[in-house]
């Protein structure tokens, strides 16, 4: 083992902490031979809905300025991208100790993002959980959401689609 | 039957001038504000001879309790924005919460119920919206759920106080009808169709909320209601009592309004003066307020809302729970074609001018108000207006994933509209 594994994690944030142990058990305990990069994604739709979206919709009313709200809000979702990985680089730290962890904060669409960031960092596998927002969920019809199924049928690199357990 | 006799050789005129100004509203080219387009399209009544020139004065000053209305209105949210109140109830939802996605939800859909009864829908969904978006991102949420539980519970909300959307003040003033008599059918229907919102909500987004947030913002790292001047806190409670005894002895909710936000304003001045105290005030609003007032007038010498009233009322006039159902749904329409301030001020001109009785007349005003509130969400983009400026947006190159928020105004606004109309037919109906 000389080339060292990457592996792109993609992380919503919500996902169960139980994550890295799984990870963990597919991909070995770790070690200086695996590089593990977190990556989350910020997504902008939300952003235009609360400043361009209430801002044309409601031209009559005399409008707070436009820059100084987008700036605030680009700040909230800078700080909570940072605080999600510093979480997120200490439980992957715990379970696969010796491992070198980086740290990725895209903006944009998140499944766009995910299989773009693959392919930049020329990342060996793709991991990301089937539903990230709502924790466990058994497998069956409409388990997997909407971006692990776009990152799943657009990946360039194999994906390791993970689903904790309860 | 006044079908037949309604239009004038006026009444294509009437309605090319009438089109032509909505037209520009809605593309805005040149970078026209709608405030100008609809005074260019009132000078054009006045030009063509549709509004005398004193006609057009006499509309403009018989609009003073709205005009001034707004001013104190807008003012009075401004004030209340410089305050911190609205940082303050945020904080407060994200305690409440608990760190629970769906207690944040609910709270924050309390919180703008709130803040639109009293500060206005408009108020609610423009300085309410960023501070809620700040809030959720802390707790490392994604932030869409919660920005549109904003922007739609700012309307759901709105029916509820004569304060809390341009609409209602409009319709009240222009059918005569008194605000206590709308209070106690719309506030109890506005708490329905709140409840009705967020029953969507949490049926739309069960799989998208997790059972916790991913990050736990300490507590005390939330603003609290100590930042906001208590003086101010105070002068905000006796505004709502003053209008609450305004509302119940029928004193004209503009003069009410303008004292209001000259008692908040002094009262800010005295703990710290305002850099710019003006700044806030919706003059465009007055604008395009008092210039809708000159062109409906024109459409309405003309015969055409004479025409619309025969067409929306023609079969139901004398049943006022038919009114309220037939005009909630026409008014909705309206407000997603137009508009919704022009659609409600054409609607209520119409209402105006077909003779009701005052059974009719008070169910009409209710079922106007509720169409023209709730119904600009059913494309969420709110009216054509907005739904082309989104395509021009994404034609700039900004990522707008529009079916995520046309999904959720399909759901809401049917449903909100018949939890508010189902209430105020209970209500607001003599039988």
């Amino acid at each position: 083992m000389s080339v060292p594994r990457r592996l792109l994690v993609a992380l919503a944030g919500a996902e169960d902490s139980a994550l890295p142990e799984q990870v963990a058990r597919v991909v070995g305990p770790g070690g200086p031979a695996v590089e593990v990069t977190l990556l989350h994604v910020e997504e902008t739709g939300p952003r235009e809905l609360a400043t361009y979206h209430q801002a044309v919709r409601r031209g009559y009313w005399p409008l707070p300025r436009k820059d100084a709200i987008e700036h605030r809000l680009a700040n909230a979702d800078d700080e909570a991208a940072a605080a999600l990985l510093t979480v997120w680089h200490e439980r992957f730290a715990a379970a696969m100790p010796g491992i070198e962890i980086a740290h990725l904060v895209a903006r944009g669409r998140p499944e766009q993002e995910i299989v773009t960031a693959a392919g930049r960092l020329h990342a060996d596998a793709i991991i990301l959980c089937a539903r990230p927002r709502t924790g466990p969920t058994e497998p069956g019809p409409r388990s997997v959401g909407h971006v692990a199924r776009f990152v799943i049928d657009h990946s360039p690199t194999p994906v390791l689609l993970i689903r904790v357990s309860s | 039957m006044i079908a037949q006799s309604s239009f004038t050789p006026a009444s294509p005129l009437a309605a090319a001038i009438f089109l032509l100004t909505i037209g520009l509203v809605i593309a805005r080219p040149w970078r026209l504000t709608e405030a100008y387009a609809a005074l260019l399209g009132a000078a054009a009544m006045v030009l063509a001879g549709l509004v005398s020139p004193n006609g057009a004065v006499s509309d403009v000053a018989g609009n003073w309790n709205v005009l001034l209305f707004f001013v104190g209105l807008t003012g009075a949210a401004a004030v209340a924005e410089r305050s911190g109140l609205f940082e303050a109830l945020a904080g407060t939802s994200a305690r409440l919460s608990g760190g629970s996605p769906r207690r944040l939800l609910a709270a924050v859909v309390a919180a703008g119920a709130i803040v639109a009864a009293l500060l206005s829908n408009d108020a609610a969904a423009l300085v309410l919206t960023p501070v809620v978006y700040v809030l959720v991102a802390r707790f490392g949420l994604s932030p869409l759920p919660f920005v549109l539980a904003c922007t739609f519970v700012a309307d759901a909300a709105s029916i509820a106080l004569p304060v809390s959307n341009p609409v209602n003040v409009i319709v009240s003033d222009r059918l005569g009808v008194s605000a206590a008599s709308l209070i106690l059918v719309l506030l109890p229907a506005a708490v329905a169709s709140v409840f009705a919102l967020l029953g969507c909500l949490f049926l739309i987004y069960r799989r998208q909320l997790p059972a916790r947030a991913p990050l736990v913002p300490a507590a005390n790292s939330w603003a609290s209601w100590s930042g906001v001047p208590r003086r101010l806190m105070a002068a905000f409670g006796v505004a709502v009592g003053a209008f609450a005894v305004a509302s119940a002895f029928n004193v004209p909710l503009g003069p009410t309004m303008a004292a209001v936000w000259l008692l908040l304003l002094g009262i800010e001045w005295t703990n710290r003066r305002p850099d710019r105290p003006l700044d806030g005030i919706g003059w465009s609003l007055l604008i395009f307020v008092a210039s809708m007032g000159v062109l409906v007038d024109g459409l309405s010498s003309a015969g055409i809302t004479a025409w619309l009233a025969q067409i929306v009322l023609g079969q139901v006039r004398d049943s006022p729970a038919a009114v309220m159902v037939v005009t909630a749904f026409a008014a909705a329409v309206g407000s997603n074609l137009v508009n919704n301030l022009p659609a409600a001020f054409v609607f209520a001109d119409a209402v105006h001018g077909a003779g009701l009785s005052a059974a009719s007349a008070h169910a009409a005003a209710i079922g106007t108000i509720i169409g023209a509130d709730l119904g600009p969400n059913l494309t969420p983009v709110g009216s054509v207006a907005t739904l082309l400026w989104f395509v021009l947006l994404r034609q700039r190159g900004l990522e707008v994933s529009t079916w995520s928020y046309i999904r959720v105004g399909l759901i809401v606004t049917p449903v909100t509209i018949l939890a508010a109309l189902g209430v105020a037919l209970l209500l607001g109906v003599p039988r």
